[in-house]
């Protein structure tokens, strides 16, 4: 009984960063409608900022993650009008031609990442490395509730924008429709391309955290792809509020799996399920819109 | 088909033409070291598996990440029949690994293609990363270890065997999308799926038959390549990059033509070999790769090409360089 409230715990707290990872990922899909390859590939660089603000500055990667925000902000609002300019563009298949260029750019990450920096793994230092906590029979490693809250304040903050600011009014607006957002006034191509800072930075925040928490080597881009892909389709693509939900979920699975399987299984079940998830409801098992 | 003069010119052309090219191809071995037959087999290698990706990817519109698990599978199956305990020869392999792998193409295609575009990408992305996985777990894969296949250092052997796949894969591609009512379906339903269903076409059935096509092809040069490294491991052949260059031959070559995926090949393999043979790994090309899809998306939508045969503009090159003669 101990071991499984331990599990759940665990689970939760991967979860909330999880869905930290996944709610720009979302934001982006309902406005560019473009699937971002690149997700995977935001939160590893996200991760090397941290740590290189540790090793260069000593900055402790929950302060410098304001620092990577606002850095991984601008950049993806530089990044964001290419996207927007093939995604609107005259080619045959638009969407697929969106897709392979996040796929090519995602590429350039990994590879830039290896190149850079080597396979080898880095570990990101904070203050809360190593302390616990002991709430009845459940440990608590003081980082990952940390890691967890930051993650949620992040999340809180996007729907707060998304519902409370006449900015939020305007992205959930070209969401919901673009030809007549556009009609009633809104810069859908701006609206876009600061959606697209905005999702940078969310997810090279929760790459920080992420990295804090583990540790950071170019090839873990891949693996948060897939876990943003896996929570966005059993969400629904494009459904932010139904992140929430499939995040912790994702995070249950792979603690439970983890611990009663065996961890060698838990990448494999993953792929499975999201596998099975997009064969048996495609349209996302909690329904969709922003 | 062919029923006017110009047409029958046409097509007598390009038979010569292509009967000049294996020719040429065919007397390669005879003029080159040893070195530089491995580059060139590997070229075709590539430009048969660019022309497997196309056929999904280009002709039906459909983006695939998971080529990957067809090559993988093609190398498992010729390896795993050809240990000691089974021992059966390689050609006699490569029937049941083409078999595998589209009987697997149509258990996966049949539902995740009746999905959109985008979730059709995550569905065969998917299901090579599991794909991979399950080879690092399993004891008949070998896991992590790999397995070894019995050497055979014939260099002529494997030239001439990836030559005969990539001419058999192009012409067999060729002529099914171009002259039969398949190629015809194929690309109606890329150009407008709900068009394309409401004049009668069986989209899903084409769509799986595509599907199942491409993947035997992939599968049946990665059974030759197995043979060729005489020892795979699950990164070596399932790995993303496979599926990565792949993608990026075929869009820069040019997406839904016939040679320009060979195009597209040749030129990525040989940067590929040079930037090896430079700087001793190939680290710095998956950048390069990257860059190069952003690019080819963002300014050369058609690929390279539409530089050099502009459809009636290269015609009209030819026939006037003809009449010099």
């Amino acid at each position: 009984m101990d071991l499984f409230l331990q599990t759940i715990m665990n689970g939760v707290l991967i979860g909330g960063i999880l869905i930290c990872l996944t709610i720009g990922f979302q934001l982006t899909f309902g406005v560019l409608h473009v699937i971002d390859f690149a997700v995977g590939g935001w939160a590893m660089l996200g991760g090397y900022a941290a740590y290189w603000l540790v090793a260069l500055a000593g900055i402790d990667p929950f302060i410098s993650i304001f620092l990577v925000f606002v850095l991984f902000a601008l950049i993806g609002r530089a990044v964001g009008p290419l996207i927007y300019h093939v995604r609107t563009s005259r080619y045959a298949r638009p969407d697929l031609m969106a897709l392979a260029f996040t796929f090519g750019l995602f590429l350039l990450m990994r590879g830039g990442a290896l190149w850079l920096w080597s396979y080898n793994s880095r570990n990101v230092e904070s203050v809360f490395s190593g302390e616990f906590l002991t709430v009845g029979p459940v440990t608590i490693p003081v980082l990952r509730l940390s890691a967890f809250l930051m993650a949620l304040l992040i999340s809180l903050g996007v729907f707060l924008l998304l519902y409370r600011t006449r900015f939020g009014m305007a992205v959930r607006a070209v969401a919901q429709n673009r030809d007549h957002a556009g009609l009633m006034g809104v810069d859908v191509k701006r609206v876009s391309a600061y959606v697209y800072g905005l999702y940078t930075g969310i997810t090279a925040s929760a790459g920080v955290l992420i990295a804090t928490i583990y540790s950071v080597n170019p090839s873990v881009g891949v693996r948060y792809t897939l876990f943003a892909f896996f929570v966005a389709v059993l969400a629904g693509l494009g459904s932010v509020g139904g992140v929430l939900i499939a995040g912790l979920a994702l995070g249950l699975m792979e603690s439970v799996v983890s611990t009663y399987v065996g961890t060698r299984y838990s990448l494999l079940v993953v792929f499975g399920v999201l596998f099975l998830v997009l064969l048996i409801a495609p349209k996302g098992v909690l329904g969709r819109g922003i | 088909m062919a029923s006017n003069p110009g047409q029958v010119r046409g097509n007598l052309f390009r038979l010569a033409a292509i009967a000049v090219g294996l020719l040429a191809l065919g007397v390669v071995p005879a003029f080159i070291d040893p070195y530089s037959l491995r580059i060139v087999t590997g070229a075709l290698m590539w430009a048969g598996l660019a022309c497997a990706w196309n056929i999904v990817g280009g002709y039906a519109g459909y983006i695939s990440f998971g080529h990957s698990a067809f090559f993988g599978i093609g190398a498992y199956t010729t390896a795993i029949l050809m240990q000691a305990g089974i021992g059966m020869p390689f050609l006699a392999t490569l029937l049941p690994s083409v078999v595998i792998a589209m009987i697997v193409a149509a258990i996966i295609g049949g539902p995740t293609m009746r999905l959109r575009g985008a979730y059709f990408a995550i569905a065969t992305w998917a299901f090579a990363e599991m794909l991979m996985q399950l080879a690092t777990i399993l004891d008949i894969t070998g896991g992590t270890g790999g397995l070894s296949l019995p050497a055979y250092l014939n260099e002529f052997f494997f030239y001439y065997t990836m030559l005969a796949a990539a001419a058999a894969s192009f012409l067999g591609v060729w002529y099914l999308i171009e002259y039969t009512r398949f190629g015809f379906r194929l690309k109606a339903l890329r150009d407008h799926e709900p068009a394309a269903e409401a004049m009668g076409i069986r989209t899903n059935l084409v769509k799986v038959q595509a599907f199942a096509l491409s993947a035997a092809i992939t599968a049946l040069f990665g059974s030759v390549f197995a043979y060729w490294t005489t020892y795979i491991d699950p990164m070596s052949v399932m790995g993303p990059e496979i599926t990565d260059q792949m993608v990026v031959m075929v869009l820069l070559g040019g997406l839904g033509t016939i040679w320009g995926p060979a195009l597209g090949a040749v030129v990525l393999w040989i940067t590929n070999r040079y930037i090896w043979s430079t700087f001793g790994d190939t680290v710095v090309y998956l950048p390069v790769l990257g860059l190069i899809i952003a690019m080819v998306v963002l300014f050369l939508p058609n690929g390279l090409i539409s530089l050099i045969v502009g459809r009636r503009r290269g015609r009209e090159l030819i026939s006037r360089i003809l009449r010099k003669f």
